[in-house]
């Protein structure tokens, strides 16, 4: 980091970066919900499957945010093992009308909890419970309880209802997640 | 210290050091792990990521663990936005996209940058995304390629078509349907859009005759502005004229010829060349092309009069009399201050020039030899060896030439070329024999390659003993066998006998040489060394001349089969008899296997000693017939026919060919059947034979139980062969028997009801080269005394319908079905007359020789003598020409 960087960085002008993983079962809304975070001007109108992941940015009050939004299809559910590293944070984003997949939901964050490289870190950890507009979506409350939250004990996490297409739920979220980082 | 020793060796060469060299492999790929530091450093990254690529083009290898791991810390590069370092990335991941594993990882971020605003990103997006997207991914990215197709941008636009051709290979079908996208990009302004554009139609195309002539008639109506997509269009146009019967009247060819008159030098040389490389035009045709080839000739750029006599002299090959017109400019050339213009002139020159300027041109050359490449020291050396052809009588200028030549530097393919050169020479031309072989014992007596000595050593042992002075080629031969390696030392020891055998009068020396190789270090030399002498010493002509003038003459896989059988079978009752062994069935004039010579040669030159080795479609037959329990108690197979007979027309409902099998007192027929029509199914196919004469008797049909539409099937009939040696010629009258099912012809579900039906097939000859297989002998004469004249026959034909000696020379060999020695097939034109020497064996094992006499006076006499240890068999080889 160059003597400029630094010298803005003391005085509070330049904006942290901060490197979070978003994750979650396919069809959950993950780049949905990403893309609505972004700035107005640079969102796109149609969201397709995502095929491996993209990288995306934006910006809280505090924050510069880079996101990788990993595809949440079977096929490719384990190669997020690969940027497990790196990640600061991570989104889990829940489908909360699909009460049958919340086991695989489950599994899947398991999986991630014993991995090496998370299971030893203090990684905070948000949960969207998405399309909380759907009749049937189950309340966050619930969610919690179906995904056995209770039991994560040395991660800060926390839970929150959305909804990606209207925004609703979103700042609350990283809001959350600016809090916790700036705490650590 | 190696630091040290690397900047000396840097000043030395003077030339700037390369900061990439002796890079290590895994060191790079330990670095590559800083791609996982957040923030990331663009600079340092774009630096590793140039180290891998210099690793990757080295030629190292790096395993897949180690390739994924760095193909995913460098995905995590995505989040930078330095334009640099993205463009890097894209070709990091074209190289690694064979070698890693999840490559697929990216396709999202790759799409995202191809569909996005920054320019810079999308062509190389789209080159990157073609290189990772298998055919299920693609589906989901081709409506972004397809827009790419038609993008503004013209690097987009090229990028897409050219990943569409790459993508074709595996994806036609998908690939397919951009057809109206390439179309729409063929209009584009820009040259490389329209060239590629062009290039995707057509190969999309090109398996539809009709569509490529009907992309051909559209853009040469419409002009193409791409100089570019205009020579691409050349192409295709030539390629569709060689397929077309009559060239000079098709639209096409005035296309061809209108392009001679374009503006851009490239499509005028593009369009000569497509002309003269027609194949159906005649010579009248390319003087358009040829004049405009040389008017190239004196331009003043090098690439074109490069390109101008690089053409012409292709063209000289074929057609020298169409060249002899730029002669004069070819001339000028000669002294271009480029070595490869002016050899290619000289080169030109020797081939459309005539006898006279013959020495003039081969003194020009011989001035700038030193200075030229290897390659075109071979085209030189070609076209000295057609101009001997064409010139006899200049042979000993180019002798002389080809001598000093031999002596200069040269790698292994340029000595090989002049060494054929000299042989060929040697073989068409018996009075440059002295001089050539002269030349070639100077020249192994240094000679660096063991091939080329060893080849040269037969050629000594097989023409040397006949020349004139045999004794002055034995101490060349012997010097080998003191100063060289134990390859050549073996050959050498095989030639000495040669010589040995052949003269009686140096046979004594001989032998004093050879004894003194039994105590040669190497087991080979000593084994050829004993092997020889001892046969030798017993002063026989017959042995001498079958173990060492001849050699073996059986098929070397049948040998080892025949040997690995005799081995296995543990009883070991009787002897091993070689008579049991197919003979070989193409013995090459060079590659007459001697006794142990792929033995030893094997460890010096395996591709060399591969080759007759390798199974001819006999020993493949052989193999296919042992597996049919019928035919197992046959023996061993002697000769199959060299090509399938047409027993149908090729267009009819069923095609039939056939190969005749032919054992010791058995023939098999061996019937490969088609079944042409999609909506029936055969069953229980078999050709019924029908035998002129009754001593032929058929023993068993092997049918084939089912024959599918379009998969060939094989049956078979098993004839056995009358008892009487004499009556070998029959005429088999043939008829396809099967059962028919009716099926659908898209499901292919048979009908349960069939119906028996035949079909009527042409009728099989079984004629008297049926039962001989070729044979040659190195040395006939040797073979001729050996066998005696006990069974001796001899009758005079006139040949009446011949016209000329090489047609009767012609027709006799396929009659009798016999290997011609001696090169006795090539028939001296001013001569009338001609001595034809034959060689084979026919059925059961019995030597056959034959000589002929022809004469040609008007029609053509002959006088035939027949040999061989059989008097039956000597008057069925008599009769066959009858």
């Amino acid at each position: 980091m160059g003597l400029f960087d630094k010298l803005a960085g003391w005085l509070g002008l330049k904006k942290k970066e901060m490197n979070v993983l978003c994750i979650g079962l396919d069809n959950s809304g993950k780049t949905s919900i990403i893309n609505k975070l972004k700035p107005d001007k640079s969102q796109t109108q149609d969201i397709v499957p995502t095929v491996g992941f993209t990288v995306e940015k934006f910006m809280s009050q505090s924050l510069n945010f880079t996101v990788f939004d990993m595809s949440g299809q079977g096929r490719y559910r384990n190669l997020w093992e690969h940027y497990y590293k790196t990640a600061q944070a991570v989104i889990f984003v829940l489908d909360s009308s699909d009460r049958l997949r919340m086991v695989v939901a489950k599994e899947e964050l398991d999986i991630l909890l014993q991995h090496s490289e998370i299971a030893a870190r203090r990684v905070p950890i948000l949960f969207f419970a998405n399309k909380m507009d759907c009749k049937e979506a189950l309340s966050p409350v619930q969610c919690s309880q179906k995904m056995g939250l209770d039991a994560i004990l040395n991660k800060p996490w926390h839970i929150c209802a959305s909804n990606a297409l209207s925004g609703e739920g979103l700042t609350d979220g990283v809001d959350w997640l600016t809090d916790q980082i700036r705490l650590s | 210290m190696q630091y040290l020793r690397r900047d000396k060796k840097d000043e030395e060469d003077g030339s700037q050091s390369n900061p990439f060299q002796n890079l290590d492999k895994s060191a790079v790929l330990q670095e590559a792990r800083t791609f996982n530091e957040t923030p990331i450093n663009p600079r340092k990254c774009i630096h590793i990521l140039t180290k891998i690529l210099y690793v990757l083009n080295q030629g190292q290898h790096l395993g897949t663990t180690e390739a994924t791991e760095a193909f995913f810390a460098m995905t995590k590069l995505f989040q930078s936005k330095d334009v640099m370092l993205r463009r890097m990335v894209y070709l990091a991941i074209k190289e690694l996209a064979n070698i890693a594993e999840d490559v697929i990882i990216v396709t999202s971020s790759l799409t995202k940058d191809m569909t996005g605003k920054e320019e810079m990103y999308r062509a190389s997006a789209i080159r990157a995304l073609c290189k990772i997207t298998d055919n299920t991914m693609l589906q989901g990215i081709e409506r972004y390629l397809k827009q790419a197709i038609v993008d503004k941008n013209a690097s987009v636009s090229s990028a897409s078509l050219v990943s569409a051709l790459h993508l074709m290979k595996p994806n036609y079908d998908v690939v397919k349907r951009w057809v109206n996208e390439a179309q729409e990009a063929v209009s584009s302004d820009n040259t490389m859009v329209q060239y590629h554009a062009l290039g995707l139609l057509y190969h999309v195309k090109k398996n539809d005759r009709l569509a490529v002539s009907k992309l051909i008639f559209k853009y040469t109506k419409q002009s193409l502005r791409s100089p570019y997509a205009v020579c691409m269009l050349i192409r295709i146009a030539s390629k569709y004229l060689d397929e077309e019967p009559e060239v000079a009247d098709s639209p096409v060819y005035d296309f061809l010829e209108s392009c001679l008159r374009h503006k851009s030098e490239m499509v005028i040389y593009e369009a000569a060349r497509a002309l003269v490389n027609l194949k159906n035009l005649k010579s009248r045709d390319l003087c358009p092309a040829i004049s405009v080839l040389q008017l190239f000739l004196s331009s003043p750029r090098p690439t074109l009069r490069f390109a101008a006599v690089r053409t012409l002299n292709k063209v000289a090959m074929t057609q020298p009399m169409s060249v002899t017109t730029c002669n004069l400019d070819l001339e000028n050339l000669i002294t271009d201050v480029n070595r490869s213009i002016a050899t290619l002139a000289i080169t030109t020159l020797l081939k459309t020039g005539n006898e006279s300027s013959v020495d003039r041109l081969m003194k020009q050359i011989s001035s700038f030899m030193s200075e030229i490449s290897d390659e075109f020291k071979i085209v030189v050396v070609d076209a000295i060896r057609s101009l001997c052809l064409k010139f006899p009588r200049k042979h000993h200028v180019m002798m002389n030439f080809l001598s000093s030549m031999l002596r200069d530097e040269g790698g292994f393919d340029y000595k090989k070329a002049i060494v054929d050169t000299i042989i060929t020479i040697i073989e068409e031309n018996s009075e440059a024999k002295e001089a050539g072989l002269g030349h070639l014992c100077e020249f192994i007596e240094d000679c660096e390659h063991t091939v080329l000595a060893t080849r040269i050593l037969h050629l000594l042992g097989r023409e040397g003993p006949r020349s004139q002075n045999p004794s002055k080629y034995i101490r060349f031969i012997y010097n080998r066998v003191i100063l060289e390696n134990a390859a050549v030392r073996a050959a050498a020891v095989t030639s000495l006998a040669k010589f040995g055998a052949h003269c009686d009068s140096l046979c004594s020396s001989i032998l004093v040489l050879l004894s003194r190789c039994l105590l040669d270090t190497d087991d080979e030399v000593r084994d050829r060394a004993t092997f020889y002498v001892n046969i030798l010493k017993e002063k026989e002509k017959a042995l001498s001349s079958g173990y060492i003038l001849n050699g073996l003459q059986v098929s070397i896989v049948g040998l080892e089969r025949a040997l690995y059988a005799y081995v296995k079978d543990s009883t070991h009752t009787a002897p091993f008899d070689l008579k049991t062994v197919p003979l070989a069935t193409t013995p090459m004039k060079d590659q007459v296997v001697k006794p142990g010579k792929t033995a030893i040669e094997t460890p010096s030159a395996p591709t060399k000693a591969s080759a007759p080795v390798a199974a001819t479609r006999q020993d493949v037959y052989a193999e296919q017939l042992a597996a049919i329990p019928q035919f197992s108690k046959l023996g061993p197979l002697f000769r199959s026919s060299p090509k399938p007979a047409e027993l149908t027309e090729s267009e009819t409902e069923y095609v039939v060919n056939c190969v005749k099998h032919v054992f010791n007192d058995h023939i098999v027929f061996q019937f490969d059947c088609t079944n042409t029509l999609n909506d029936q199914i055969l069953e229980n196919v078999k050709v019924e034979m029908e035998p002129s004469d009754s001593d032929f008797e058929v023993v068993c049909y092997v049918p084939r139980p089912s024959l599918p539409y379009n998969t060939p099937g094989t049956t078979y009939a098993l004839i056995k062969l009358p008892q009487d040696a004499s009556s070998v010629t029959c005429t088999f009258t043939n008829t396809l028997k099967f059962v028919v099912k009716d099926c659908d012809p898209s499901s292919g579900e048979p009908d349960e009801e069939g119906y028996e039906d035949e079909y009527v097939l042409e009728d099989i000859d079984v004629l008297v080269a049926d039962h001989v297989q070729r044979v040659h002998k190195t040395n006939f004469l040797a073979s001729w005394d050996e066998i005696g004249d006990e069974c001796e026959m001899q009758d005079t034909y006139a040949l009446t319908q011949m016209t000329s000696l090489e047609e009767a020379v012609k027709q006799i060999i396929e009659y009798l079905g016999m290997q011609p020695c001696e090169r006795s097939d090539k028939v001296n034109t001013d001569k009338n007359s001609h001595a034809l020497l034959l060689a084979g064996v026919f059925r059961g094992g019995h030597d056959v020789l034959v000589r002929a006499r022809l004469a040609f006076d008007q029609g053509v006499t002959m006088n035939i003598t027949v040999r061989s240890d059989d008097a039956v068999v000597s008057e069925v080889v008599l009769s066959a020409v009858g």
